[in-house]
């Protein structure tokens, strides 16, 4: 008993994470349907700007994430000026190329400046050490990263319920000419839709950096998320934000209880396992819409 | 207005056999052989150096043809080639290890065992619509990469296994590496010259109607489900001949030599060398493996200016210029070198005129 709720600790607190970047992918794909797999690389970039700022330059912690925030934000205006935006109406496989790249791209940026070494905040960013509530030995950097995790997704998803660009991101995720046609500027809620999408990716990267120290390698838990974005459903943030959370959990118990039968690291190998079961069983995930087409 | 300038000026078809023809002009077909012939006289040509690049670049093109089918015909994203091609390399090693095949009877299993992984692999994606294939192939790289990092007892894990060439035949010792690339130059072109037929086939055309519209292609009578998972079963039996052939050269096959970086610029470089047409495929597959190349020769140089940092620094160096390229080359002209020939073919066809 002491285990499972111990495992159910841990795997929320992971799966908040996931949740994070899996709306991040949404975001986008929701306004401008495409997948971008460039988000896996923002984490990487938006923890490594945020060590650098932090610990390199010793800078106030809030500054520290103004500027990551502001250079991720940064970052997102060119790829979509410069990427995105000659590549709308070309076959959807050139703008996935290009996110691939990107997130490639992002990845030889951080081994170039910052040559792909494992780095910690260590006690600056959120405070170390960890409660302890009955049996239960809580690390207070997962419950801090969890409860930052859902403030940035409830205030996302108020953000697309009661503000008007939020109406008008969601309307362009009807119908593209549609809203043209309403008066909406199709391109500026393609341009926020990057921008939102590119802060919480770093966001999501400064937390993981906290967790699982800053490296390239934190693009894999951007693969993981993809997972949970496939099983929410590809264009419902309620739906990646549950599907997240339980992709965590998943992950922790088949750590806990297959670990035994199943040898080496399985940390990418069940959330994969669990994309395809969803394949087989639910393709269109739990919110996801089933567009029905006509010639 | 464009007129069809795919052949030169007064070339018309009479009959449905010249309309069937692959080359078309008799100067085609004779370029044709010519290169055939050039290639092959390069192996008693050139040193051993190059030999080994052009196994590289024979090998690649395989596997660029298989993606090209998957890809630039069918329509479907594959995360996983280089994973299959690790699928070809290893079925060729653990039949010669374990089972004793020799090259030979190992060479087409090579290619059957990553097809029939592929199309398990496929199979729950393909019946939605949509790039689901993408998110399927990269799970499958995944559960493959776990499964040969663990299953020791036959893939021997992260140490590697060892593959061999073909022993001697008729007197022509494969361990020669000239001998060695007419194989795979042989073995290339069986491949290629599949391919090309392969999408003139009713097959083939329900490759190019299921990408250009499903619905409409569905509608006509087209299995959807089963051209998709056919296309990727297809794609993935070249990318294991590729492997297998290629993993003969080395005589050696690590896990990590397929990782997902290797995946996506298979990717990149298949639109940088142009989607849909066999020619495109192999572009691409040529000016990825000479970068490649080039990065290698940069090496030493980064490690003079850069001292202990190098490794690093000619990772990153072709991890930021290979994406630049695939992107900047996306962006700016996203048909690829393949277009750009056919402009040049084309003006060179009209000269005097501009169109």
């Amino acid at each position: 008993m002491e285990d499972f709720l111990k495992s159910i600790m841990l795997g929320l607190a992971s799966g908040g994470i996931y949740s994070l970047v899996a709306v991040s992918y949404v975001i986008i794909y929701k306004a401008t349907r495409i997948f971008a797999f460039s988000q896996a690389g923002m984490l990487v970039i938006g923890s490594y700007t945020m060590w650098q700022c932090l610990i390199v330059w010793s800078l106030p912690i809030w500054l520290s994430i103004l500027i990551s925030l502001a250079i991720g934000a940064a970052v997102a205006l060119i790829i979509e000026r410069a990427c995105m935006r000659p590549l709308i109406g070309q076959p959807i496989l050139a703008p996935i190329v290009v996110t691939l790249g990107v997130m490639l791209f992002f990845r030889g940026i951080a081994l170039l400046f910052w040559h792909g070494e494992v780095r910690g905040y260590g006690e600056s960013f959120l405070p170390l050490g960890s409660w302890n509530i009955g049996f239960l030995n809580l690390p207070k950097i997962q419950v801090y990263g969890f409860i930052i995790c859902m403030i940035v997704i409830a205030v996302l998803i108020s953000f697309y319920k009661y503000t008007r660009t939020g109406l008008g991101m969601r309307v362009v995720h009807e119908d593209h000419l549609v809203a043209q046609n309403l008066g909406i500027n199709v391109k500026r809620i393609f341009k926020y839709s990057w921008v939102f999408s590119c802060s919480v990716a770093v966001i999501g990267g400064m937390l993981l950096g906290n967790i699982q120290g800053v490296g390239v390698d934190l693009d894999y838990n951007g693969l993981i998320a993809i997972a949970a974005v496939l099983f929410g459903g590809l264009e419902s943030f309620g739906g990646a934000v549950i599907a997240g959370l339980l992709i965590g959990i998943v992950q922790i118990f088949a750590i806990q209880y297959l670990g035994v039968l199943l040898p080496g690291e399985i940390t990418m190998l069940v959330p994969f396992v669990f994309l395809l079961l969803i394949l087989l069983i639910k393709p269109y995930g739990l919110f996801g819409l089933v567009r029905i087409e006509r010639l | 207005m464009t007129i069809n300038v795919d052949r030169p000026c007064g070339t018309f078809d009479r009959n449905y056999y010249q309309a069937m023809e692959i080359f078309r002009t008799h100067l085609r077909k004779f370029l044709m052989i010519a290169f055939i012939a050039v290639m092959y006289a390069l192996a008693f040509i050139v040193d051993d150096y190059i030999i080994s690049i052009l196994i590289v670049f024979c090998a690649f093109s395989v596997g660029m043809t298989g993606l090209q089918i998957i890809t630039g015909y069918a329509g479907q994203i594959s995360l996983g080639h280089a994973a299959f091609m690790g699928v070809g390399m290893y079925t060729m090693a653990i039949f010669q290890e374990h089972l004793g095949f020799n090259f030979w009877m190992a060479l087409p299993l090579a290619g059957l065992a990553p097809m029939i992984i592929g199309m398990l692999f496929g199979i729950p994606a393909v019946r939605i619509k949509g790039l689901y294939l993408a998110f399927a192939s990269l799970a499958a790289h995944f559960v493959i990469v776990y499964t040969i990092n663990n299953w020791r007892s036959v893939t021997n894990g992260t140490d590697g296994m060892y593959l061999h060439r073909p022993g001697k035949l008729l007197g022509i010792d494969f361990m020669v590496d000239k001998y060695y690339y007419i194989l795979v130059l042989t073995v290339t072109i069986i491949m290629i010259y599949f391919a090309k037929n392969l999408i003139r086939t009713k097959l083939g055309r329900s490759f190019v109607a299921v990408r250009d519209n499903d619905i409409a292609a569905e509608v006509m009578g087209i299995n959807i489900a089963a051209t998709k998972v056919l296309a990727f079963g297809i794609g993935c039996f070249y990318a294991g001949i590729a492997g297998a052939i290629g993993g003969g050269y080395y005589e050696y096959v690590n896990v990590e030599w397929f990782t997902l970086t290797d995946s996506i610029w298979y990717l990149g470089f298949l639109v940088v060398g142009g989607l849909g047409s066999i020619f495109g495929g192999i572009a691409g597959a040529v000016v990825w493996k000479t970068l490649d190349e080039l990065s290698t020769l940069v090496t030493p140089i980064t490690e003079a200016l850069l001292g202990g940092m190098a490794f690093y620094a000619s990772a990153a160096f072709s991890l930021v210029i290979y994406s630049l390229i695939v992107i900047v080359m996306l962006v700016l002209e996203p048909r690829g070198i393949n277009h750009r020939w056919q402009i040049i073919k084309r003006s060179y066809r009209l000269h005097p005129f501009p169109y």
